[in-house]
C-alpha cells in the first residue's frame, strides 16, 4: 500500500469512530438537545471523515474531490439541521433539562430577510453550480445541465435569502478554515470522551444569550454556523438588534466562559468578513 | 483493503441500529427524526466506502444524494414541530 492509501485507510478509520460516536450518543445521552449535539455533528465529520478517506484509499482524484465536496456539504448544512430542529425542539416545550436558559422570554422572531444583491458574482456563482453538478454527474448529457440549471437556481434562490453582500476576504478565509478545523477535532475528542465515559453527571446544559460584534449578517451567519459545528455548543437562536447568538452548551460552567469562546470565532470571522468602515471590530 | 471496508461497514450497520433503537424509543418527534437523518448519514458513509473498493465514483451522486436528503428531510419535519406544537 502507499503512503496515500494507508493514510486514507486511517482517515475512514477515524470518521468510523465518529460515525460509532455519535449513534452511541444518541441513544446514550440524557435529553433532545444533547442527543442532537451528538448525532449531528459527529455524524457529519463522520461522513465527511469516510467520503474523503475513500477517495484517498482508493487513490483517485475523483473521488477525493467528490469527498472534500461531501465534507463542505456537510460543514454547511449540519450546524442548519442542528439549530432548525433544536430551535423547534426548545419552542415546542420538550427542552426542560436546563440550569440556566436566557433564551426564555425572548420574542423568536425569525432573521429578518435580506435584500437580493445586484452584481456580476451572482451569475457567475450560478454557472459555477452549474459545473459542480455536472461534475458531480460526469455527464454532459442535455438533461443533467437542465438539472443543473434547476438545482442552481434554487440554491442561489435560497442564498439570497440568507446573506447581506459583504465580500469575503480568501486570506482570512483560509486562517479561519485552519484554526477551526483544529477547534473542530479537540471539542469532537472531547465528546468522545464525554460518550466513552460512563454516565453523564457532568452534563449540565444551559442556554446563554451571546452579545455579536460582528459588523455584518454574513459574518454573525458564520460564527453561528461555526458556534454550531462545534460538539458542545450549539446555535439555537439569533436575533438583530442588538445581534444576539442564543448558544445552547452541554458544559455549562460560566456565562464568560461561553462568550469568550465565541469571541474567539468572532475574531476569526471578523478577518474573513473585514469591515470596511474602519471600525475596529471584534477585538473586545 | 476489501476486509477494511467490510469492516467499516459492519461498524456502521452497528452504529445504524443503535440509531433505529432511539428513533423507537422517542419520545420526541424531535429525537426520532435527529436519529433518522443519523441513519441516512451513515448509509451515505457505508457507500462511501464501497467507493475505496471498487475504486469508483458510480457511487458517489448517491452519496451526495443521501446526505441531501437527510438534511431536507429533518429541516422540513423541523418547520413541521414548530407549526404543530409551537402555541
Amino acid at each position: 500500500m502507499t503512503p496515500v492509501a494507508v493514510l486514507g485507510t486511517v482517515l475512514m478509520g477515524a470518521g468510523t469512530v465518529f460515525s460509532l460516536l455519535a449513534a452511541w450518543g444518541i441513544l446514550d445521552f440524557p435529553s433532545p438537545l444533547a442527543r442532537m449535539h451528538a448525532a449531528t455533528k459527529s455524524a457529519s465529520l463522520g461522513l465527511a471523515l469516510l467520503a474523503i478517506g475513500a477517495g484517498a484509499a482508493a487513490e483517485s482524484w475523483a473521488l477525493t474531490g467528490v469527498g472534500f465536496l461531501v465534507a463542505v456539504f456537510m460543514f454547511v448544512t449540519a450546524p442548519i439541521t442542528g439549530h432548525m430542529v433544536g430551535r423547534a425542539a426548545y419552542l415546542a416545550g420538550q427542552v426542560d433539562t436546563l440550569v440556566h436558559d436566557d433564551l426564555a422570554g425572548v420574542d423568536s422572531e425569525p432573521l429578518r430577510i435580506g435584500r437580493p444583491e445586484r452584481s456580476v458574482r451572482r451569475p457567475l456563482r450560478w454557472a459555477a453550480l452549474v459545473l459542480i453538478w455536472m461534475i458531480l454527474w460526469r455527464d454532459l448529457a442535455f438533461g443533467t445541465l437542465i438539472g443543473g440549471m434547476l438545482v442552481a437556481t434554487l440554491i442561489e434562490g435560497l442564498r439570497k435569502s440568507f446573506a447581506d453582500d459583504t465580500k469575503a476576504s480568501l486570506a482570512g478565509l483560509v486562517i479561519f478554515l485552519v484554526r477551526y478545523a483544529g477547534m473542530v477535532v479537540v471539542s469532537n475528542l472531547r465528546v468522545a470522551w464525554e460518550v466513552i465515559t460512563p454516565r453523564n453527571e457532568r452534563i449540565r446544559e444551559a442556554i446563554v444569550a451571546v452579545p455579536l460584534q460582528v459588523g455584518s449578517l454574513n459574518a454573525a451567519l458564520l460564527v453561528a454556523n461555526a458556534v454550531s459545528f462545534t460538539p458542545g455548543s450549539l446555535a439555537v437562536e439569533l436575533t438583530e438588534e442588538p445581534t444576539t447568538l442564543y448558544v445552547h452548551v452541554l458544559h455549562f460552567s460560566t456565562v464568560d466562559e461561553v462568550r469568550e469562546t465565541v469571541r474567539s470565532l468572532e475574531r476569526l470571522a471578523a478577518r474573513v468578513y473585514p469591515d470596511r468602515t474602519g471600525e475596529a471590530v471584534g477585538n473586545g | 483493503m476489501d476486509l477494511v471496508v467490510t469492516v467499516i461497514q459492519a461498524t456502521l450497520g452497528v452504529a445504524a441500529l443503535l440509531a433505529v433503537i432511539r428513533a423507537v424509543r422517542g419520545p420526541n418527534l424531535a429525537d426520532r427524526i435527529v436519529a433518522l437523518d443519523l441513519v441516512l448519514l451513515l448509509l451515505a458513509g457505508g457507500i462511501a466506502a464501497e467507493g475505496a473498493r471498487t475504486g469508483q465514483a458510480t457511487f458517489l451522486p448517491v452519496v451526495v444524494a443521501v446526505a441531501l436528503v437527510a438534511t431536507a428531510g429533518s429541516l422540513l419535519v423541523a418547520r413541521f414541530i414548530e407549526w404543530r406544537d409551537t402555541p
